[in-house]
């Protein structure tokens, strides 16, 4: 517990650390630059995020370049604000509009649109609000708590023990994606391919470079994100006319009163731990989160049927879900260096360009680093219920926004956002190139998110894969004969078993049916 | 998904799952365009893997998955092909192109294309691409791409510094010697906001409702 509360003390006095700037005309004054960041990242997360059609990882690939400027802390604490703000703007969108950012939003619109249409908008956002800051609290407390004991178990890992976890994490993602089960492994086989291009660091030999020289490093990550995730997005959209749900009734009050208070009390608690605990399941089990929540609470709900109907605790605990969840995806990238989505996938993409290798490392090597996020977590979440509720008049302006002005402009930023990683114009070319390929690979019902994640785990899994196979001489057995890592491969074998069942296909294509 | 694809028109002939026919064969294609690359690397022994071994047997993995998707296309009814339309991709591909050969010039053979910087390659490809849409307003276009350009020139290049070029030097050179860099720069971002201002109160604009709000307020009314 102590140790608990010196790892917190760190990280808040990380984030409330006075920096000296010098500001011209004024000379250097010292300034809380990480709140600063934080508070910046929040903002501008979700204005990106509030916009329809721009989920939380093509705001994070698009906005990545304005954190080079500072050290990695600043420059992380940063891009977590600029997700959970994304996240958060999301939901907005999800209530006013019906229209989901990204899956994990697409139970508030069941709910909480129905709220924005009875004239109770307000009350949706100020509960979705109020539960995400609920979640978010006891998220921070919990990462702090199992973030050291985790980092302990991952230095025993052997690399046979690293290999066989990143199995699971890909098989929990090819169960998790939506759409066809085959779809999503021969995604995640040809992501891991994909990060087999360039040089082969044991042997120095080239591979599948066609002798370019921009190959011989391999595909870079950032613009394989942002083609897929930014470019192909907007192809998508294109295709769509553009019909906006926009509630025109008034949004309302924003703060519940204590009859939708006591409604949402329990539904928040549940939605947190459901979330929470969904959300460190390696290959995106945060996605599960929100669902179960509503599930749950439309289970124990004394009257189901006033659920899709403008039900409160069907918006409260699905968004403390939601948000509890987002927020614990950090565990696995932060103690194991593995990322369990492709938002963490960008994340590590972004720690690598700021020179920090993800992995149980980073909490001895970078102590303040490590703390400092965490503890900007909560931060972040106080400063989202602090920015978003007097600002929903904004927000509501922004909804308005045509998309045939939105797609130049984030058109332009994702052109200027590659460009200023390394200065390539090749790098530029490669957007459009991934862009043209996600649209269709879209078009074809396969889903780019177990692609990003094949391919940021795929150079990790051949890496520990070789290790491990040198180790025991050559010897397949080993992956089976180690305790850890044989319990994790037969997880990873009954999931894919259940999931192949036909009566439990038959429910996933429920739960993930067309949004 | 299930009840998509009942509301779907019965597919003619033997191909009954179109979409999955092509995904798979296009799958089957890429893995043996991946054998094809690794076909002169050496595989090695699991004792010391060679650099083809793993992306060797990717590609099988991935030919199996193709082939069974593809199989499977001609089994069973599935989604036809969605409609795409390739003038979206087409404008969005030749904007992000143009920016990439102008932003500072791009050798092409003997043709060397001039470097036009951010303020230049900027505007000019979001407004090649917003063109993607059959929806275009050039006037709108316009206003948004110079002044989100000069917003661009404000926050990449005097805010963040970011080792982006933002003009021609020979733009550069117009202004006087005792300019420094940052002066140039918000002059700069300044005569693309007067540009776009002038557009905008000298151009008149068409009164359409800018995009579609549905008014119905019935339940059931959704994208």
């Amino acid at each position: 517990m102590g140790e608990l509360l010196g790892h917190l003390a760190l990280g808040f006095s990380t984030v409330f650390n006075f920096v000296p700037v010098d500001i011209p005309g004024l000379g250097t004054i010292p300034i809380p630059l990480n709140i600063l960041l934080c508070f910046v990242g929040c903002l501008v997360g979700t204005l990106v995020g509030v916009l329809p059609g721009v989920g939380p990882v093509a705001s994070i690939a698009m906005l990545l370049p304005i954190t080079f400027k500072f050290d990695p802390t600043g420059a992380l604490i940063m891009l977590a604000g600029i997700y959970y703000g994304a996240q958060y703007g999301g939901s907005t969108t999800a209530i006013l509009v019906n229209i989901p950012g990204e899956a994990t939003a697409v139970v508030t619109t069941l709910d909480g649109h129905q709220m924005a249409k009875k004239g109770r908008a307000g009350v949706a956002l100020g509960i979705a609000a109020i539960g995400s800051f609920f979640a978010g609290c006891v998220a921070t407390v919990f990462i702090a708590a199992v973030g050291a004991p985790l980092t302990k178990l991952a230095l025993i890992f052997g690399p046979a023990e690293y290999f066989s976890l990143m199995v699971m994490g890909l098989v929990f993602a090819v169960v998790l994606a939506r759409g066809s089960i085959l779809k999503a492994i021969a995604m995640i086989l040809v992501g891991i391919l994909m990060s087999t291009v360039g040089t082969d660091l044991e042997t120095g030999q080239e591979r599948m470079t066609f002798g370019q020289q921009f190959l011989s490093d391999g595909i870079d990550f950032s613009t394989l994100a942002m083609g897929l995730f930014g470019i192909a997005e907007i192809l998508r959209n294109l295709d769509n006319t553009e019909t906006r749900d926009v509630v025109r009734k008034a949004i309302g009050r924003l703060l519940p009163n204590m009859q939708d208070m006591k409604e949402s009390a329990l539904p928040i608690v549940r939605g947190t731990f459901i979330g929470g605990i969904l959300g460190i399941l390696p290959g995106n089990g945060a996605v599960l989160g929100p669902f179960a929540s509503y599930t749950i609470e439309k289970k124990l709900a004394k009257d189901p049927s006033r659920f899709g109907r403008g039900a409160i605790e069907g918006v409260a605990g699905p968004e403390s879900a939601n948000n509890a969840g987002a927020q614990t995806s950090f565990i696995p990238l932060l103690t194991l260096g593995i990322p369990p989505n492709a938002v963490m996938a960008l994340m590590v993409g972004a720690m690598t360009i700021h020179g920090i290798v993800p992995g149980p490392q980073v909490m001895t090597k970078n102590a303040d680093l490590f703390w400092g996020m965490i503890a900007s977590m909560w931060v972040g979440n106080l400063m989202l219920l602090v920015i978003n509720l007097p600002m929903v008049g904004l927000w509501v302006k922004l909804l308005k926004v045509p998309y045939r002005l939105m797609f130049p402009a984030i058109m332009m930023f994702c052109c200027i956002g590659i460009y200023s990683i390394n200065s390539l114009p090749t790098d530029v070319m490669f957007i459009a190139f991934f862009g043209v390929i996600g649209y269709f690979l879209i078009k074809l019902g396969f889903e780019p998110a177990p692609l990003l994640l094949g391919f940021v785990l795929g150079k990790l899994m051949e890496e520990n894969l070789r290790r491990a196979l040198i180790i025991s001489r050559g010897d397949m057995m080993t992956f089976i004969e180690r305790p850890l890592s044989g319990v994790l491969l037969a997880v990873a074998v009954i999931l894919l078993v259940v999931a192949l069942l036909p009566s439990i296909r038959k429910s996933r294509d429920e739960v993930f049916v067309e949004d | 998904m299930a009840a998509e694809v009942g509301k779907s028109p019965a597919p003619s002939g033997i191909v009954k799952g179109p979409q999955a026919v092509v995904g798979g064969l296009a799958l089957v294609a890429l893995a043996l365009f991946a054998l094809w690359l690794v076909s002169d690397l050496s595989q090695g022994t699991l004792r010391s893997m060679g650099p083809a071994m793993l992306p060797r047997w990717l590609a099988i993995g991935v030919g199996i998955c193709g082939a069974v998707l593809a199989a499977s296309g001609f089994m069973r009814e599935g989604h036809p092909i969605e409609p795409f339309t390739l003038r979206g991709p087409g404008m969005v591909v030749v904007g992000i192109v143009f920016f990439a050969v102008t932003i500072r010039g791009f050798d092409l053979g003997p043709i060397r294309i001039p470097q036009l910087g951010m303020c230049g390659a900027g505007p000019l490809a979001m407004f090649i691409g917003g063109f993607a849409t059959r929806d275009v307003r050039w006037r709108d276009l316009l206003i948004l791409a110079l002044a989100l350009t000069a917003a661009c020139v404000m926050l990449f290049g005097d805010m963040l510094n970011l080792p982006i070029p933002l003009y021609p030097q020979w733009f550069s050179d117009l202004y006087p010697a005792s300019f420094n860099n940052d002066t140039r720069m918000r002059v700069t971002a300044g005569i693309l906001v007067v540009i776009a201002a002038l557009v905008y109160f000298l151009v008149p604009g068409s009164k359409d409702p800018s995009i579609n709000v549905v008014v119905d307020d019935t339940p059931g009314v959704q994208r």
